[in-house]
């Protein structure tokens, strides 16, 4: 079993593996708030894996968005502009 | 007499006017969203030219229901909600079936233990992964390899994942969009970057690529 399944703490005042797991999450997609950020961010200084992960999550979501990312190819922009004309 | 057309043509000015500001406002919303439309609806769809008429589609039934829009400020999840919606309709029509997922609807709310317990069901390789991921694994995958990955999500969760992580949707927004509350939007981001990370590890190791990760194989 790895120390993420065990929820590890690392000190008292600490939230474990998996709470900051929970809490990355959420912080990814700009759905934490200030404090909970705050002791997240003290958890990822004091976890070597749960910091690792943080990196990894940050580079897979950046990727997500990379490789989903589209513009709008020139028929498309035509049928709007012609849409929109007519409106 | 007089004052009632004058009144009528005064109204009727204001009311064109009001309408040739409403067009302008449209239009230029569809323009800057444009790109974020249309990259959900290629992935949707997973067919570009079908991508391009659920756009057009959408922006008609945009147009035609924006009396109906009450706060401005909400245009962004009240459009994908339409394109959404008419995704659906167009699988209905095409007796396709969209959703595709194991996972029970009601068992949705508050999922964190299902969560570990998803993680827990992974092959024992993958959570020495989980648990030390390196930076240099995701940087090596190929963008066709993640976008095969993202192809292959149950829908709900492929969706849910794209409305947030590709087009930057608020949660509220996202459930907005898709009808559900905003915890549902909440589990769905879990279960869907779960299985999302399990799919490209597996289409990883298949290629090769996860030669620097520690396995107890």
């Amino acid at each position: 079993m790895n120390e993420m399944t065990q929820g590890h703490h690392h000190s008292d005042d600490d939230i474990g593996c998996l709470e900051a797991i929970e809490w990355l999450y959420a912080w990814l997609d700009g759905e934490l708030d200030q404090g909970s950020v705050e002791q997240l961010e003290h958890h990822l200084q004091h976890c070597k894996s749960c910091y690792s992960r943080n990196e990894m999550e940050r580079a897979l979501t950046q990727r997500i968005k990379e490789t989903s990312d589209e513009k709008t190819p020139p028929t498309l922009q035509k049928r709007l502009d012609k849409l929109l004309d007519e409106f | 007499m007089m004052a009632q057309a004058a009144t009528f043509c005064s109204e009727g000015f204001v009311g064109m006017k009001e309408q040739e500001k409403t067009k302008t406002w449209f239009s230029r919303q569809i323009k800057q969203n444009a790109d974020a439309l249309y990259s959900v609806a290629v992935r949707l769809t997973r067919n570009r030219a079908a991508a391009e008429d659920l756009v057009a589609e959408s922006v008609i039934k945009a147009w035609s229901a924006i009396a109906t829009l009450d706060n401005r400020d909400r245009f962004r999840p009240w459009l994908f909600r339409i394109m959404h919606n008419r995704f659906l309709s167009d699988c209905r029509k095409r007796s396709v079936r969209p959703v595709e997922t194991s996972w029970s609807e009601q068992s949705e709310e508050g999922c964190g233990e299902e969560v570990t317990a998803l993680l827990l069901e992974q092959p024992e390789e993958f959570l020495a992964w989980w648990a030390t991921p390196e930076r240099a694994f995701v940087n090596r995958l190929l963008g066709e390899q993640i976008r095969k990955a993202i192809d292959e999500l149950p829908e709900v969760f492929r969706v849910t994942v794209l409305l947030v992580n590709v087009d930057g949707l608020a949660y509220d927004e996202a459930a907005e969009v898709l009808g559900v509350p905003t915890g549902t939007v909440r589990s769905r981001m879990k279960r869907g970057r779960t299985l999302l990370q399990t799919a490209l590890w597996q289409q990883a190791k298949e290629a090769g690529l996860t030669g620097g990760a520690k396995f107890s194989e």
